[in-house]
């Protein structure tokens, strides 16, 4: 999950123009870590030292990792560490966008480093995303307050992004969240009751939703139908009876789901205080919105 | 068989409606949309046995396979939801539910439990 967060600060930063970053997170399937952007992100190189080793490698017909030894940049013991390592979704990313040549090395190696000072992440962090970091992480990126909703909230929008990757794909990014001001259009709604009540929405321009829909139906649909929006429907209906789950597991509380129903448009009283998850696709925008 | 799907939503009705045909391209299908039609189809049609959604408009799924219940103790209804919490499952079993699948339902669960149903 950091990838998409951390593609999203790239964005913020402007290092890329959403479209780089769109083709990037296609391209990352299909991407193999080189050892520069692994020594990088290890700290055992600088961005500078990779450049030089490459300038080296192009005129000696030698292996990379050869020519990093003879350098004195990495000791071979370290070479066969790097290439052991898992390549996590961020690693993929950021090698995707300089085979690209929409960022250089050096880029690479300032904002992967300033991404993890920023969000006090360390690299065990990044790459095991495990559950507090992931927290951590997500409340910071949305600034949600310190309160009794906060940690129910940081789940739950975690949760999003989980079944987001599960069932839709992983080629989004996190967008700035927002407050409501006008009506919204194109929305599936479902209360939560229980210990706490919730409302949950989902909505989209009609394009971006029928899209969302044939991924989630993993169907080529084309209307904005019945059946667009009994996808969406059951795609919050999927993601909330599994945040009902894991609360029951965790705190034992019992939620209770209500069906859910379709709006084309609906006036947002009572929801100023919502919070607003935007996640952008390569196909458009699609909004999440928790009140509590 | 006769196999009924009871659920609110049209897409998850398609897709029970293509595993149960991959299952069993012999098993004759009917639906119901809410937990009121499942009760009254389960009386005119009796069917083998029923996949049941629980959050539902009308009438919740758990109260529809009480009354079937009620009318055939032998009925065979698993339940299907996104909720699949422990008190969930347990007001299901306890109301005599034959199985309860987790959401989202792949076609192996379906195949399983045709088969478990048709011995």
């Amino acid at each position: 999950m950091f990838t998409q967060f951390f593609g999203s600060y790239l964005l913020h930063k402007q290092l890329v123009t959403s479209e780089q970053l769109s083709e990037a997170l296609l391209l990352q399937k299909n991407t193999r870590l080189k050892l520069g952007v692994l020594a990088i992100n290890a700290g055992y190189m600088t961005a500078d030292q990779v450049e030089k080793a490459h300038a080296r490698q192009q005129r000696e017909d030698k292996r990379i990792g050869e020519v990093m030894v003879e350098m004195g940049f990495l000791t071979t013991d370290q070479v066969e560490e790097l290439f052991k390592t898992q390549p996590s979704g961020h690693l993929l990313l950021g090698q995707a966008l300089v085979d690209k040549g929409y960022m250089s090395n050096a880029q690479f190696e300032n904002a992967l480093n300033s991404y993890k000072e920023e969000n006090s992440l360390s690299d065990a962090d990044m790459n095991d995303s495990n559950e507090s970091s992931i927290a951590k992480m997500i409340s910071s990126f949305y600034d949600l307050k310190a309160s009794e909703d906060r940690d129910q909230l940081t789940n739950y929008v975690s949760l999003i992004f989980k079944n987001l990757i599960r069932f839709i794909g992983d080629d989004f990014t996190p967008m700035d969240p927002f407050s409501l001001k006008e009506p919204i259009s194109n929305v599936v709604l479902q209360n939560i009751s229980g210990s706490e009540n919730m409302t949950t929405l989902i909505y989209a321009e009609k394009p971006a939703l029928i899209a969302f829909a044939s991924r989630f139906a993993k169907e080529e649909l084309e209307n904005d139908d019945e059946y667009t929006q009994a996808c969406v429907s059951e795609f919050i209906n999927l993601h909330n009876g599994l945040f009902a789950v894991n609360v029951s597991n965790d705190t034992g509380a019992e939620l209770q789901l209500e069906p859910q129903c379709y709006y084309d448009s609906m006036d947002i009283k009572g929801l100023s205080k919502a919070c607003v998850v935007p996640v952008s696709y390569p196909f458009g925008i699609v909004n999440f919105v928790i009140a509590m | 068989m006769k196999i009924m799907i009871c659920d609110d939503s049209m897409f998850v009705r398609k897709k029970m409606k293509n595993a149960v045909a991959t299952a069993d391209a012999e098993a004759e299908i009917i639906e119901a949309v809410n937990g009121v039609q499942a009760v009254e189809k389960y009386k005119t049609e009796k069917p083998d046995l029923v996949f049941m959604d629980i959050i539902m408009p009308e009438k919740s799924g758990v109260e529809a396979l009480t009354e079937i219940i009620a009318f055939d103790k032998n009925a065979k209804v698993v339940m299907a939801s996104s909720v699949g919490t422990q008190e969930n499952l347990k007001q299901a079993i306890l109301a005599g539910a034959y199985d309860f699948l987790q959401k989202p339902i792949e076609d192996d669960d379906v195949a399983k439990i045709i088969a478990k149903a048709s011995k």
